[in-house]
């Protein structure tokens, strides 16, 4: 029972993360369709702003050196303006292209951002120091629970409301929303479009700077290549959820995240390196039941 | 000639259905009922017409028959054979073609080209498909334009390109959605000649739907009436224009006063 | 009459034998006068071409973006590496082989034909599965095909030797042989191009809605390139290998397929001739990129780009691709025969 316990936990905790990435994807998709992969790269360079731009492996701090509410913002403002930038320069040119054509073109500039740090940190990892006493684990009704979980699991609920809130109650979250929807159709509705999706990637930024942050301290460690794996979990857990579908993507979020804790504490030992493959198997299943993901939102099928 | 030689011997040997029916058809989108219990005869060698105001349910009508859109109730019958539920790609393989409202040409290819994908489409060869594809060029004039990209077509062209694929499958009945819209006077009357020689020379049935009157009662053996969904009348067209109800419903109360324009 | 036909036949194999002249010269000024260095480079890019004219065989006639090929690369590369590489360390270090490949070591054209097989096969398999979604889904689930090939050929460690490099994989690829596997994809793809498979799967790509109203199975109009494409980029998986000599998982994963895809979007995704064009163009830019990377002497000073700049340029010369002229250098169309050998005019096809 208290194992059982303990791995939930750990999925809802691996789920938050997961779901705040997804959100941040699934944002952007429901503007412009944009398939964003730099979202991972995002969250790369928010880490890196932590510490001092050099070759060196043990760099001295940076942001990372500020009390830490300024440290916080320091970092939501770097990746916010790098998402903000993204968009202005290579995405809203291509606002468009085809969702496969805009897929690639993220695909350029995750490889653009990725190169850009690796030329001035090196691709080798370094490690910085920040937040260890959240390593610690608390006890929690007998549970064992390390501090950053529980972190994770507070920033993401106060982030998804906050979210919700936003999409509820003020005039853009409902135009966002509007677009989301159907954007033509909000577009001659007079909803400004630039920005609708200025505001969904200023959004998107956030999210990843939260995620880095949360990265930084349960890893300890920078790495060129430190996004790509909740990218690419997150992506497919938007898929999943609906791509559009802000509920679909945070649910697909939770359940990338539950079924990889899941399938690592339940898969028989000789299958337990393969738990990834079978994540991904699930998410072509999903696919193939349904094309448009478990929550369906907008225009059906295309009229003949 | 060739091109009704080749075509007429095209449906594999296979004696060509009479008829193409549906029966008591009924589609709904959500709460819009864009069908209701429609009943529809097409005969083979003849032109039918259907009319009706827009949103009549025209288009949804050629859908069910096609096999793009499944009736909520209701069947579709070739000859005694059920064609309901079957793929879209199995019903024009079985004999039933459709041109499209807007004209969706293939537009990466050349005209030709694009009737020799309905001819390969069909089961033909190759070299059959493009023998049939040049007859057909030939015979609807348009042989000039055989290699033009579709891209770069005039709307006529590109309105006659695709009644002329949907020519190329060989079909027994072929469903033409519109083909004359946005034509100028003179292609109309070029296209209506066109549409009432395609029977006898393609040995098939034709459903013919057009918002131009002069070409719907210039061409059609029979004309069948929607509106709102429903059947409202279906006969020759002097018994169609003499309808009380069809004149109420599908020319406005203007109609009742003037005469209908032909 | 006869010049006629003679000129016929010319226009129609024009695309392919330009493509395979300007290789054919290329590879005799390389092999004369090239540096090793040289040679390499040219090789290297003849194997490139193998690979993204496969990538094109499928994503050019089907409109697909596929994100998932350079698994069947990976998948005939490992085939070739355990049936040729290391007879005396193979039955320690891959304990998880079969005896037939544990114990075996097999002839190198053998080998060629089944990894390519192999990968064709797996592509089958997948195809089968995959080839009934359109659009999006369709190159999302391709994507995870990749990463699924990926997880479990970096784990699979008693067979793949995990992340490890293997080494000691005989190396017989040399320029010739590399303008051999060129040639033969892009005479696969022009073939494919032209027969009435081709033709379908493109009126497919053109629209679906249409093709089906012709009577054109989407699924199987687009199974086929599946597994043919999966097929040439296999061969290109066998070529790398033979030329590197050591194969790891992370060959075959997100820097080969950016980097092909890349190269396929530069030169024009719908024209095989682009795909060779886009080759061509970014192997030159890397080229320049590497002598830059290595230094040159400018008024006395070295001077040396960081490591980094090449795949910040490519990155960037994509995103300008898509932006400025989305259909790639060579645009949807291939090398036509110039009307002064008696070619029509453009817009003819
Ligand atoms: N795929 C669909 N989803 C929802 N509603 C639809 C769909 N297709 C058609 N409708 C609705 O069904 C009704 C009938 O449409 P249909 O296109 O069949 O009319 P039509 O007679 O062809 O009109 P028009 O002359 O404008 O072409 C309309 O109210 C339309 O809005
Ligand atoms: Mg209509």
């Amino acid at each position: 029972m208290r194992n059982f316990l303990q791995v939930l936990v750990d999925a809802v905790a691996l789920g938050s993360l997961l779901a705040l990435v997804a959100l941040a994807i699934g944002l952007v998709f429901g503007v412009m369709r944009l398939i964003n992969f730099a979202q991972g790269d995002y969250i790369t360079v928010g880490a890196y702003a932590l510490v001092v731009p050099t070759a060196s492996l043990t760099p001295a701090l940076f942001l990372g050196a500020l009390p830490v509410p300024l440290m916080v913002a320091g970092v939501l403002f770097v990746v916010v303006l790098l998402a903000l930038a993204t968009e202005r320069v290579a995405f809203r040119p291509l606002r468009d292209s085809d969702p496969a054509t805009l897929l690639i073109s993220s695909f350029a500039v995750s490889y653009f951002l990725q190169h850009l740090v690796m030329l001035i940190h090196t691709g080798r990892p370094k490690s910085v120091g920040i937040g260890q006493a959240l390593t610690t684990p608390i006890d929690i009704m007998g549970l064992r629970v390390p501090g950053i979980q529980v972190v994770t699991m507070a920033v993401t609920a106060v982030l998804l409301i906050a979210l919700v809130l936003f999409l509820k109650r003020t005039s853009m979250g409902i135009q966002m929303r509007a677009a989301a929807e159907n954007f033509q159709m909000a577009r001659l509705l007079g909803v400004p479009a630039n920005r609708v999706i200025a505001m969904a990637f200023v959004i998107s930024g956030v999210l990843g700077g939260a995620v880095s942050l949360l990265l930084i301290v349960q890893t300890g460690t920078l790495d060129i290549r430190m996004g790509l794996m909740p990218v690419i979990f997150a992506f497919f857990a938007t898929v999943i959820g609906g791509m559009g579908s802000l509920v679909g993507a945070a649910l697909g979020g939770f359940l990338v995240g539950g079924a990889s804790v899941l399938l690592q504490s339940f898969l028989p030992d000789g299958l337990r390196p393969f738990r990834d493959a079978f994540v991904f198997g699930l998410v072509i299943v999903i696919l193939l039941v349904r094309p448009k993901g478990l929550i369906v939102i907008g225009a059906a099928r295309e009229r003949v | 000639m060739t091109a009704r030689a080749t075509a007429a011997t095209a449906a594999s040997g296979m004696a060509r259905p009479q008829r193409l029916q549906a029966q008591g058809v009924h589609v709904a989108f959500g709460g819009i009922k864009a069908l209701t219990g429609v009943d529809l005869t097409i005969q083979r060698g003849q032109v039918m017409g259907l009319i009706g105001p827009n949103g009549a349910g025209k288009t949804t009508l050629v859908n069910v028959l096609t096999g793009f859109q499944p009736p909520t109730q209701g069947r579709v019958l070739l000859q005694d054979r059920p064609l309901t539920g079957m793929k879209a790609r199995d019903v024009a393989r079985a004999g039933v073609a459709r041109s499209f409202q807007a004209a969706r040409l293939f537009r990466d290819m050349t005209v030709q080209e694009n009737l020799i994908v309905a001819g390969l489409g069909a089961g033909l060869g190759r070299r059959a498909a493009t023998e049939r594809a040049r007859d057909i060029l030939d015979w609807i004039g348009c042989a000039p334009i055989a290699q033009t990209q579709c891209d770069g077509l005039s709307y006529g062209d590109e309105r006659r390109i695709s009644i002329a694929r949907a020519l190329a499958m060989g079909p027994s009945f072929a469903l033409l959605d519109e083909p004359a819209s946005g034509m100028n006077e003179s292609e109309c009357a070029a296209l209506m000649q066109v549409i009432s020689e395609l029977p006898a020379r393609f040995d098939c049935g034709v459903l013919l739907i057009e918002h131009n009157m002069t070409v719907i009662m210039g061409v059609c053996q029979r004309i069948h009436v929607l509106d709102g969904g429903r059947s409202l009348a279906e006969g020759t067209p002097d018994e169609v224009q003499a309808d009380p109800a069809v004149r109420r419903a599908y020319l406005g109360e203007k109609a009742e006063k003037t005469a209908l324009v032909i | 009459m006869q010049e006629r036909g003679m000129i016929a036949v010319l226009e129609k194999a024009w695309p392919v034998l330009v493509l395979v002249l300007g290789l054919l010269l290329a590879v005799v000024l390389a092999d004369a006068y090239g540096s090793v260095l040289m040679k390499r480079t040219v090789t290297d890019a003849l194997i490139k071409i193998v690979i993204v004219v496969g990538l094109y065989i499928f994503i050019g006639n089907t409109g697909i973006v596929s994100f998932g090929h350079i698994g069947f690369a990976g998948i005939a590369a490992y085939f070739a590496t355990w049936m040729t590489c290391c007879a005396m360390m193979k039955p320690i270090t891959m304990t998880g082989l079969p005896d037939f490949l544990r114990l075996e070591t097999y002839s190198l054209w053998f080998t060629a034909l089944v990894a390519v097989t192999a990968a064709g096969l797996v592509a089958l398999i997948i195809g089968l599965v995959l080839m009934r979604l359109s659009g999006l889904a369709a190159s999302i689930s391709t994507l995870a095909a990749l990463f699924i090939f990926h997880a479990v050929y970096a784990n699979w460690d008693n067979v793949t030797m995990g992340r490890a490099s293997i080494v000691g994989i005989p190396t017989y690829v040399t320029l010739w042989v590399g303008l051999g596997g060129a040639v033969l994809a892009i005479v696969v793809a022009y073939l494919y191009q032209i027969s009435a498979f081709g033709l379908a799967a493109r009126a497919a790509r053109d629209d679906e809605v249409a093709a089906q109203a012709s009577g054109i199975s989407l699924y199987w109009n687009r199974l086929i390139p599946f597994v043919l494409s999966g097929m040439v980029v296999g061969l290109g998986g066998v070529l790398q290998v033979h030329f590197m000599g050591t194969i790891s998982v992370n060959a075959f994963y997100l820097n080969l397929t950016f980097i092909t895809l890349a190269m396929l979007v530069v030169g024009g995704m719908r024209s095989l001739g682009g795909a060779v064009v886009g080759v061509v163009v970014l192997s030159s830019i890397a080229d320049v990129f590497r002598r830059l990377e290595a230094g040159v002497d400018l008024a006395g000073t070295r001077l040396s780009t960081p490591t980094g700049t090449q795949e910040m340029f490519l990155a960037a010369l994509m995103l300008l691709i898509l932006i400025f002229r989305k259909d790639g250098l060579m645009g949807r169309r291939e090398l036509r025969l110039p009307r002064l050998l008696g070619g029509r005019a453009a817009g003819a096809r």
